[in-house]
Order: C-alpha cells, then structure tokens, then sequence
C-alpha cells in the first residue's frame, strides 16, 4: 500500500490529518479542472472547496480500486458541470485573465519572455475557447489534456460509456479548432501558407 | 489522399509513422481546417495547470470547521423542533383528558386500575395462551421445517442488520 492509499484509509478512519495530507497532494489538479470549467479564479477556489467538503463528507463510499485523484476530479467535474447548468441563463462576466486568481505551474520549456508572451495568449485563448464548449465536453477535453486522464477513467467519471467519451472528445477537438480558426481569421491573411507554427 | 484521414489523425492523437508525419505535415501546410486543429492541438498540449492561491488548504480547514458548525446547528434546531412540536401535540391530544382528570380524579383513578387491571389479565391469557401452542406445535412440525423456520428467520435478520446498516451509515465528520 502506498503512502497515498494509507492517508485514504486513515482518513476513511476519520482522520482528518491524513484527509489534510491529500488535500495539499490535490489542491492543485482539483482547483485547474475547477478553474478550466468555470473560467473563474473565485468560482474556482469555491468549487474546489466544496470538492474537497464533498469528498471528506463522502470518504467512505470511495472505492480504493480506483485513483483517488480520478476519484476527487469526477466530484468536482460534477460539481462545476452542475453549476455552470444553473448559472446558464444568468449574466455573468466570464472573461477573465487567469492571472487574476490562479497560480500557474513554473514550465522549464518556456525560459524567455517572448516565448512566455505567445504562450500566455495561447492559453488564454484556449480559455475563451473552453467556454464555447458544453459542459460535458469541456470536462472530458479537461480530463483528457491537464489531466492525463484515460478514455476509460473519464467514462467512469462523467457517467458516459467509452465510445461516448470517444466521439465527446473528438467533437470537441473539432468544435475548438473551428474556434480556432475563427479567432485567427484576421491574421491569416497575413501568414504565408508555410508558416504554421503547429510544427 | 484527401482531407478525412488527417483530420481524424489530429483530432483522435493517433500514434503516426515517420511516413505519416511527413504525410501529414505537407497536407496541414496546404490546409487551413488543419492547422487550426494542429494548433490547437498545440495548445492544449501545452497549457499548463494552474493552482490555488497560497493558503488553500488554511482556508479549507477554517470551511470544514464552519461547515462543521452550521451542521451541528442544524442537528440541535432540528432537535428543538421535533420536541417541541412533540411536546405541542401531545398538550394538544391529552388537554381535554388532563382538565377532566382535574375535575373528577376519582373516576379518573378508578378508570386507570381498570385498565391496568385489563391489560394485567390480557397479559396472562396471552400468556398461557402461547404456552400452549408452544407445547403443541412441535409435534406438528417436523425438525426440517424448524430448521427451515429457523434459517429463514436467520437469513431475515442478517438481511435486516446488514441493509439497516448502510442506510444508516452517517457521514464522517460532518
């Protein structure tokens, strides 16, 4: 058993050391699906609250076969999923810049200022983007690319079977690069055609 | 080869040969649905998580405490009320009886010896009366139906304790 599985099992005990330990281990993969779903720094420090409020409430029906993170992230996933379903006809301003709230990780490949500026447009686009999306599509899509999820454990977590989470992934794939392409329509005509900065 | 193959091998991340890549990085060069999808695919490939403000786990501790809290609150509201209200209906039902016992104690008294004396004597009958039939029975039943009998009843009982059990099981901490 690992160190992990024995702060799970103590904290199913009831120990609230052990349940502290795991919320220190999960803060960061809980707050970023919460923060990728809701697109709010505040939305998202109360979402992962109430995620980790949850999961302490609820440790005893936690089955050990599975991951515990995969286990944490399906709470919250339908946690926001249901949130942003009642707030769907409410005015909210939901365009944000992330450094507002959110601490991003250090990424040892982006050492220079210019590359940290093109990337911090490129995710805050992919943020704008995410909103576009349904709910349901913009969990699996968050599962899948930050949190490596598989196809099997994001089935499990979202209720879907495999095959649904196959073809949710790839419409939402498709659906971001229309968004994509629609964002960059303008500067398109300025790039020439073997400029791609895909590859 | 046309557009499908390489949009379905960006959009599902499929594993590709060196042929396929070169395959693939000629057609995106030419088409503009496919650089999108590739540079988005980009994107998500390297947008990083992004983490709490410091302090995260201070502030959930000082939630679970309110949390805690606003439960135990409950608990002792909901107690309040149900005796309270126990309290109110039983005044309600008994008034009537409780301001006729005042009037007149002594047929009250007279009443309630009465009645022990009833339930007393229903008592014993009973009583007598299931000592008879267990004096009877076993002759009736053969010793594989008492065992039958008695595994159900058992099995009953185990199904009983176990659903009672989890319907029960309270929630830790909270």
């Amino acid at each position: 058993m690992n160190e992990e599985m024995a702060w799970v099992a103590q904290a199913q005990r009831g120990s609230d050391e052990a349940f502290t330990r795991l919320v220190e281990t999960y803060q960061t993969h809980v707050y970023n699906l919460c923060y990728r779903m809701l697109g709010e720094p505040e939305a998202a420090e109360d979402a992962a609250q109430e995620t980790f409020l949850r999961a302490y409430q609820h440790i005893h029906r936690y089955d050990s076969k599975r991951p515990f993170g995969t286990w944490l992230l399906s709470i919250a996933a339908h946690y926001c999923i249901d949130r942003l379903r009642r707030r769907k006809f409410t005015m909210t301003s939901i365009d944000q810049d992330e450094e507002e709230g959110g601490f991003e990780l250090p990424d040892p490949d982006v050492a220079n200022p210019e590359a940290e500026a093109i990337y911090g447009e490129q995710r805050r686009q992919m943020q704008r983007l995410l909103k576009k999306l349904d709910s349901v599509d913009r969990a699996a899509i968050i599962m899948r690319y930050w949190h490596d999820c598989s196809e099997v454990e994001i089935a499990e977590s979202l209720n879907l079977t495999v095959s649904a989470v196959k073809s949710r992934l790839h419409r939402a794939r498709r659906a971001l690069a229309g968004y994509w392409e629609a964002e960059q329509q303008p500067s398109h005509h300025e790039r020439r055609p073997h400029e791609s900065p895909a590859f | 080869m046309n557009h499908r193959p390489f949009e379905d091998w960006l959009l599902d991340d499929r594993q590709l040969t060196a042929q396929q890549q070169r395959e693939l990085q000629a057609h995106v060069r030419t088409c503009t649905s496919c650089t999108a999808i590739a540079e988005s695919n980009l994107a998500l490939h390297s947008t990083r998580r992004v983490g709490p403000r410091p302090g995260f786990v201070d502030r959930y501790q000082v939630r679970l405490e309110m949390r805690r809290r606003q439960q135990r609150w409950r608990q002792i509201i909901g107690t309040l009320v149900l005796v309270l209200g126990g309290l109110g209906l039983l005044y309600w039902f008994s008034a009537p009886f409780v301001q006729d016992m005042l009037l007149s104690p002594a047929s009250w008294i007279t009443a309630g010896i009465g009645y022990f004396v009833f339930i007393m004597t229903s008592i014993q009958v009973m009583g007598e009366a299931t000592g008879i039939i267990l004096h009877v029975l076993p002759g009736l039943i053969s010793p594989a139906g008492w065992l039958g009998m008695t595994l159900a009843i058992s099995a009953l009982a185990f199904l009983w304790t176990v659903s009672i059990r989890r319907v029960a099981r309270a929630p830790q901490g909270v």
